[in-house]
Formats: C-alpha cells, structure tokens, sequence
C-alpha cells in the first residue's frame, strides 16, 4: 500500500525540484521529494480527501491511459479500483457492471485468487440489491472455484485484504455453499437481508455451454446406440458432475427431449414420495432412485431405457435439477464426445475423470440418436419392360399393393433426373421461352386407376411439372391396390433416372409418423431410327457434272453423298432416283407405318421438284426388326436449275406395338433432307442396250451422247475387245457433236457364251472437259439366255413404266 | 528481498504462484504479476522497440510500482517467470543468475512423468527448491 504523508508537496527554490515541508513544533524542514513520491502525490492526497468520486476520476484517467496504450490488464486492475470504490461509496450498480467485466478477465486467463475477490464483491453487491438471482449465481460460482487448502495462517484483517468473501479457502468455499443451499431450500440467508425465495415464486437458472456455473452442475446425456426402430426402447443414461465441496442432494431431475413424449423425470426418495409426485405429473415418465446425490469431482450416473414412436432425431435438450420446489438449474446437457473441460479446472492438477468406464460412450457418445422410419408394410413397383424411345409417350406403370398398412394421405412424388448427373433434362441453350423442346425428358401426365375403377377424390394433389410431379394418392385399405402410368416424352436421346417416392401414413391421427417408400429406375432413351438417304441416276445413264469433276471419282453409277459442306448436285435430266433408307437403331421390333416425302412450307413452286413415291410401296405397317433396316424408293423430277434445291422433308411414321392402336400412338420423325444442287449438265452419255440378250441373235449397243451446250463438243469414244461377244464398229474414233444436239454412235453385237456376260468396255472422253465416262460393272452387264425365253411381264411392267 | 515468484503459462494463467510476505499483500502481488503480463506482451510483441533481441530470454526490469520491482524472463515454450522484489538496488546479474536457477528448478519439475503439461505446478519438491532459492537471493544480494 502507498505511503500516506500528511504533508503535501510544495514549491521549491529550484525549478523542477519539489520538496515536502515538515513542521516539528517550531523548526520547518524541507525534504527533497523522489520523483516516484512526487508522482504518487496527488492519488494520496485523493486518498487521504475519502472524495470516493475524485479517487474514480483519476482512476479512470488512468483506465482510459492503460486502454490507449493496449494493456488490458492493468486497465482491468484500475476497473477494479473503481469498482471497489464505487462498492465503497454505495453505489452498487456500477460497482457490479465494472465488476463483472473484470470477472470476465479473470475467468478467461483463469487467475482464481484474484476472481475469488471479485466474486466476493460481486455477492456482497446482489446480497445488498436483494437479487436472489445473482447472489445464488455468485455464490455456487465460488463455492465451486478450484480453491484449495493452503498452508498460510489466515490473518485478522483477511477480509480487508481479500474483499467481502475474506480468503479463498476450502472452508469459505463450503461456508458459502451452506448459505446458498440454505437460500435454494427456502430459507433466508440472513434474516435482515430480504434474500429468500417465496414458495409461490418459483425460479430457475439457466447454465449454458458457457455459464460459469457449469463447475457447479456438468450435465452430460449419452444414448448407448446411434439408431433405434420406432416403438423399440434404447437405454440412455444421464451423467452429472459437481465440483462443490461439500455433497448436493438433489430432489428431482428432469430430462427433456425435442420429442415431449420422451421425456422423463428422476426422483429420489421413498416410494410414497415417489407416488406423490407421479400423481402430480400423470403424463410423464417417473423413475425413481434411493438418491440423487452429488459428491465432488465424482460422476453421477443413471441409466433408462427410451422409446419413441416419431421417426427422425431424438435429441435431449435440457436436463433440470430441482432442489426443493423453489428453485431449478435447468442446464443444458453436453455428448460425452464433444464436452469441453471445466475453464477453471482444467489447469488443475487433477487425475481426469471420465462419466463413463465404457470408453465407447465416453469418447463417443453422443446426446442425440437416430429413430429410423417404421418398415413400410406397402409394395411398391416401377415397371418398364424396354427403353424408351425418342418421340413417344413412354408409359411407365406404377403399381401401389397395401401388404400390412392402410394408406391414409397418401403421396406420390415423381422426380426425373439425368443418369449422368447434371440434373437438368434440358440444353442450356435452349433459352426460347416457348420451345417445346426444351426439356430433354419431360413427364407428362400421371392417370390413376383403382383397382376397382372407382373414381378418385377431386380434390387430391396434382401438380406435374417437366421433371416433377406430386400426386395424391386415395385411400387404401389393407389388401387394396391401386396403379397409374406415368407418360413420359424423350425429346432427345438421354438416360434418366426415375425416382418415385410414396409417402403415407398407415395411422389417420396427426401425430402418427409418416412413413416413406423409394423406388428408383433408370430408363434408357434411344434413337428409334437413323434416317439416310442416297441419289441414283437413271440406269446406263451418266450425265457429265463439272462440280463433280472436282471429287473424287467412283466406281459405282451411284451417286456418294458428299461432305457435310460439300452440297451435292443434280442434273436436270428428269427422273433421279432417291432410296431412303430407315435403320431401327433400337433394342425392339417397331412397324414403321408410313416413309414420305413432305415438301417444304417455303418451296417456291415455280422452282421446286416433285418427289414420287414408288406406287409399290406397301400400305400396311412393316415390322422393323432391331438392326434391320427399311427402304423406299422416291423419283425426284427435277424442274429447274437452282444452286440450292430443297428436296422436302423425310416423315417417317411408326409405332412400338400395333395392336394399341395407331391414331393415339403413331410417333412421326422428321428428318429434314439436304438442299442439292441442281444443274444441266454439259454431256449426257447413255447406254442403250436390251435387257437381256439371246445365244447367236445379233442386237445393237447404242451410246448416245447429248451436247446440252451451245459450244461444239468433241468426244472420242472406244469400245474394248470381249471374250463373250464379237462386234462390228471402230474400235475407237473420235466424233464432233452439234451444239444442242444428240449423237449416237451404234454397235452390233454377237453374244459367244450365255450367262451373265459383261459387255465390251465402253469409253467415251469429252474432250473440252478432259472427262471421262467409265459406266458401272451392272450397266456393262447382259444375261444371254441360251434360246429365246418367254416371259409373262404383266404386272413386272407397271413396275418398270412407274419406275 | 524477493517477495513473490510466479510461473504463468502460454495462454497467460498462472502456473505457479509463490508469495514471501504477509498474508493482506498477497493479493496485491496477485494484481501485481498479472498486469506484468502487458508488459511481456508488449516487450515480445514489439521487440525492437522494447530493447532486448529476441532471442533474450530475460526480460529484464518490467515495471517499478511505489515499492516493488517487477523482473520478467520468457522461456522458449513462451512459459513466462516473474519475480516481484522490494530491493530497489538490484544488480541486473544477480537477477539473471536467479532466474537461470529457476529455470532449471522449473524444467526439473516439468519433467516429472506424473506432471501434465498445461497444469499447475503441485510439486513440494519444487516449492521447497524456490524458496530455497529465494532466501539465497535475499542472503547474496545487496540490502
């Protein structure tokens, strides 16, 4: 403590240089001041003024100094000089707020000694504002500090030097103890001090995670097991820790859950007690033991057994200790996996203490438990016996059998996802609002059908969406069964899963648990059909086409089909061949029902063509097998010359299974043909030739060359030697043919050997294009019959006149 | 003559608290060595302001209050020793001396297998070596 002089500072004869004068009866002295004497000058003199107030104001200088200079300590220690002379001066209020803030501190670095005083302060200041609240708060949190017995003598002023609560000893730790416990019985601490709780006010206290009054009351709740089925039991037991001094008994103890049916009370006492107090709380569960007492730093245990009938997380969220009827600590209860170490005592060197020998629960144990869902006692079924296709409605039937429970508010739920992960069935690029083919996959519609055809509840649930739908479903009894189809449209080749949900309630009452029932398939979306096409020129007939010059030559009289940027050309020679062909690119037989050629809306008609379709094709449906592929035969007539020819649009019709019907579900493909070229060509070159040819009957070879142009055209021709056939003609010779003229040049031919013979190898090379014609092996080829045959050509020529 | 000895830990609780003086001022040598803890954290926080290197390990003379001195060394484990004298002529070696003396009293003790880490020192073996200690320094030092 400073040493306090009577006299004050005064002036001295040097600048700077202070001294302090004494008086001994007649004689004055000065006496030079240190600089820490003069320093300290002012605060004594304060302290000698007992101004409470002027003391404050130069302490909290000092606080606001220490604070500027980032020492929180020493600002704390002028918070607490303040707070001690606001206690001093009565003025309570602020001495507890300043008081509280330094207890922080304290706690926090864990100074016990220097906490043990500020409580006291603290106590003293409730006991003084009659707040039971705070003084029963205070008290346990000292009775329950880590203050042990020590060798010192306590001295006689000890309370002046350690505050109100005098030193921190084991024997103040229990004396304050049996005042608050005396307070928490209903009894008054001091019968002047107003501190008593009423019997008909009730309080509690609440001791979080974080209040210092877990020292006093550590509540710990651990489940044995991390599941549990509905309606079975699961045993949980209860631990608590109290580190006060002397022994707690405790009257009740009340265990809580977020599902209220759980909860339980624990009792000790007698059995009429016992009785007494469940006729008091006829809806909760009682267990009663001989007694509930804590000892100190040693765990109290209580095991029960738990059931719930609601599914979802069983969770304890409050365990409350009753003593008496006055007063309940309602605390909330930690896992033994996570509980944090006591702030105070954890520095202590103690032997670790754990709630339970079974190390599984100590380490892991935790305050909440999983209650799985009630076995559905319903079956439910997803069928879809084959892939689905793109363009058609695919129908997926569910089916609901009630095998146990009757469905009460029933719902199904109908997610389509992609299988692939994503989620979304749809392109991103796909950003019309409009567009119908937005989504990939899309759910259509969903059709009840009792069992019994009855019909359903108007008011049921019905909301579809591209990829989601909720439906009700009615009413089930035991036994009943109930189907609907799900319609789903492909858009576009994509494998999905389909998840199905039902959830129901196998209880009408509100309270009952729902129960739910998944169903997950993965359905496949396929290509039906692959739609290509070709162009074939007139039999032994070639015209000479100059884009054509530029690709490469072929071998065959058909046309290949260019490049994706190549556009093919056309010659503007009348009839062209057109073969479509249709592929089943699926794992299932289809009928294709219908294969045409639809023009398109924006054809100019002046310069369009017209496509024909061979009168041979059949009406009926045709089975398509799975790789099998189908042909039709259009003839394109060609009009005019256009450098990008729309030919029309492929419309392919075709159904999975012909006996449902063809109007509901006919699936049309369209497949848009590429635009061609269309042009006259220069040099037409055909070959004329019968059809077949006899043993030893001369006939004639004519190759006519046209000259489309307006230029004199100059072509020279050969005509090869034949092992089969002898010839009049030149062999070779060259031949200038008129602008817009045709020549033909003629050979006579003998056939030597019947059979299937090849013609002599005809040659013709235009000059001015450096071109040359070199026909097909089917177009040089002639089947000698050995005599005349007979042939009956009724219905084979239609065919060739519609060809 | 040294009137208390302290041993706090890294996250500043005490370790080990030690008083030599009469019972009504062991709660201002309580006040004391707590508020020493600005100052170290000051010294190690900012040390080319405070003076010593860092890798000093006695920190010299803290804080001189109205009758007491307060000295302070920092171990590597960032575990801090305070000692509070009221000799006001105390030679810096002597208290450098000490404090190595300490040092190994404390390492000894922290050594023991039965001690854990983080706690309070309990050990008599320990209090009776700083008291021991103490008195030496009370005895060789000037009055």
């Amino acid at each position: 403590m400073a040493e306090v002089s009577p006299e004050s500072p005064v002036l001295s004869t040097l600048d700077g240089q202070y001294a302090r004068l004494f008086e001994h009866g007649n004689m004055k002295e000065f006496q030079l001041l240190s600089d820490a004497d003069y320093a300290k000058s002012p605060i004594v003199e304060e302290q000698m003024s007992q101004d409470s107030y002027e003391i404050i104001s130069a302490l909290r200088k000092s606080y606001e100094s220490f604070n500027r200079l980032n020492a929180p300590r020493s600002a704390a220690y002028c918070s607490h000089r303040i707070a001690t002379e606001y206690f001093t001066a009565g003025d309570l209020g602020n001495a507890k707020q300043l008081f509280d803030g330094v207890a922080g501190l304290y706690r926090q670095e864990g100074w016990i000694t220097l906490l043990w005083e500020t409580l006291g302060y603290l106590r003293e200041c409730a006991r003084r504002l009659v707040s039971v609240e705070y003084f029963i708060q205070y008290s346990l949190e000292m009775a329950a500090l880590p203050v042990f017995p020590s060798g010192g003598v306590e001295a006689s002023d000890s309370k002046r030097a350690f505050g109100p609560a005098g030193p921190p000893t084991l024997s103040q730790r229990e004396t304050i103890q049996q005042e608050v416990f005396s307070l928490l019985k209903g009894h008054a601490s001091e019968p002047s001090s107003g501190l008593i709780i009423q019997d008909n006010q009730p309080r509690s206290l609440n001791i979080d995670l974080v209040n210092p009054l877990r020292m006093a009351f550590l509540t710990s709740v651990a489940f044995h097991n991390q599941t549990m089925k509905p309606g079975s039991s699961a045993l949980l037991t209860v631990f608590i820790l109290s580190q006060l001094p002397h022994p707690v008994e405790i009257d009740q103890l009340e265990v809580k859950f977020n599902q209220p049916s759980c909860n339980f009370k624990v009792v000790s006492g007698d059995e009429f007690f016992a009785k007494e107090i469940k006729a008091e709380n006829h809806d909760i569960r009682l267990k009663s033991v001989p007694s509930i007492i804590l000892t100190t730093n040693k765990w109290w245990r209580v095991t029960i057994e738990i059931s719930s009938g609601q599914s979802g997380k069983l969770e304890c969220v409050s365990v409350n200790v009753m003593l008496g009827h006055q007063f309940t600590f309602c605390c909330r209860p930690e896992s033994p996996a996570s509980m944090e170490d006591l702030t105070l005592w954890k520095f202590e060197d103690l032997m670790e203490n754990f709630p339970s020998k079974d190390p599984i629960i100590s380490f892991s144990g935790q305050k909440y438990i999983q209650v799985e869902e009630p076995e559905p006692e319903v079956e439910l079924t997803l069928n879809a016996s084959s892939p689905a296709l793109v363009g058609e409605n695919f129908i997926v039937p569910v089916s609901v059998v009630s095998k146990g429970h009757p469905l009460h508010s029933a719902e199904l739920k109908i997610n389509l996802v992609d299988a692939r992960g994503g989620g979304m069935l749809m392109s991103p690029r796909d950003t019309e609002p409009f567009s119908f083919d937005k989504h990939h996959v899309e759910l259509l519609s969903v059709s009840g059908v009792f069992d019994d055809d009855s019909q359903s509840n108007s008011n049921d649930i019905r909301k579809i969406q591209q990829s989601f739908g909720v439906v009700s479903v009615p009413f089930l009894g035991v036994g009943r069964s109930w189907s609907c189809r799900l319609e789903i449209k492909w858009n576009r080749p994509k494998s999905v899963m389909l998840y199905v949900s039902l959830g129901y309630m196998p209880h009408p009452e509100s309270n009952s648990s729902r129960i739910n029932v998944h169903r997950s398939l993965q359905i496949e979306g396929k290509i039906p059909f692959t739609i290509s096409h070709r162009f074939m020129m007139p039999f032994r007939r070639e015209p000479l086409l100059l884009p054509k010059l530029k690709a490469a030559q072929t071998s065959d009289q058909e046309m290949a089909l260019p490049d994706a940027d190549q556009k093919m050309s056309l010659p503007l020679i009348g009839r062209t061949i057109l073969i479509v062909s249709a592929r089943n690119c699926s794992e299932i037989p289809l009928y294709l029902t219908s294969l045409a050629i639809e023009p398109d809306g924006h054809q100019d008609v002046a310069s369009s063509c017209t496509v024909q379709q061979s009168s041979s094709a059949s009406l009926d449906p045709a089975l398509i097998v799975p790789g099998e592929e189908f042909k039709q035969v259009f003839a394109v007539t060609l009009q005019a010359n256009s450098p990008n020819m729309d030919i029309g649009t492929v419309h392919l019709k075709w159904v999975r299974d012909f006996n449902l019907g063809l109007h509901s579900n006919t699936v049309i493909m369209k497949q848009n043909l590429q635009s061609v070229s269309v042009e006259t060509p220069p040099l037409v070159v055909s070959l004329d030739c019968p059809p077949h040819a006899v043993l030893g009957l001369p006939f004639f070879l004519f190759i006519r060359v046209q000259n489309n142009t307006s230029l004199l055209q100059e072509i020279k021709y050969t005509l090869g030697d034949s092992q089969s056939f002898v010839f009049t003609g030149p062999h070779s010779d060259s031949v200038f043919i008129l602008p817009k003229s045709e020549h033909i040049i003629s050979y006579k031919l003998l056939a030597l050997v019947s059979g299937l013979q090849n013609l002599p190898l005809v040659t013709v090379i235009s000059v001015r294009y450096s071109a040359a014609m070199n026909p097909s092996p089917a177009a040089t080829t002639v089947f000698v019959y050995p005599s005349e045959p007979h042939f009956d050509v009724g219905r084979k020529r239609e065919l060739v006149r519609a060809l | 003559m040294i009137v208390c000895v302290a041993v706090v830990g890294r996250q500043n609780n005490p370790l080990y608290l030690q008083s030599f003086t009469e019972a009504d001022d062991a709660l201002k040598l309580h006040h004391i060595v707590h508020c020493s803890l600005d100052v170290i954290e000051e010294r190690v926080n900012n040390p080319k302001k405070s003076g010593p290197t860092l890798n000093e390990t006695f920190l010299g003379l803290l804080y001189p209050t109205e009758n007491y001195k307060v000295y302070g060394y920092l171990t590597n484990s960032k575990v801090k020793f305070i000692l509070v004298t009221t000799d006001l002529d105390v030679r810096d070696v002597d208290v450098r001396s000490f404090f190595r003396r300490f040092h190994s009293a404390y390492v000894d003790a922290v050594s023991n297998p039965f001690h854990v880490p983080g706690k309070k020192i309990t050990s008599k073996a320990f209090a009776s070596r700083v008291t021991t200690l103490v008195k030496s320094f009370g005895s060789t030092a000037p009055a």
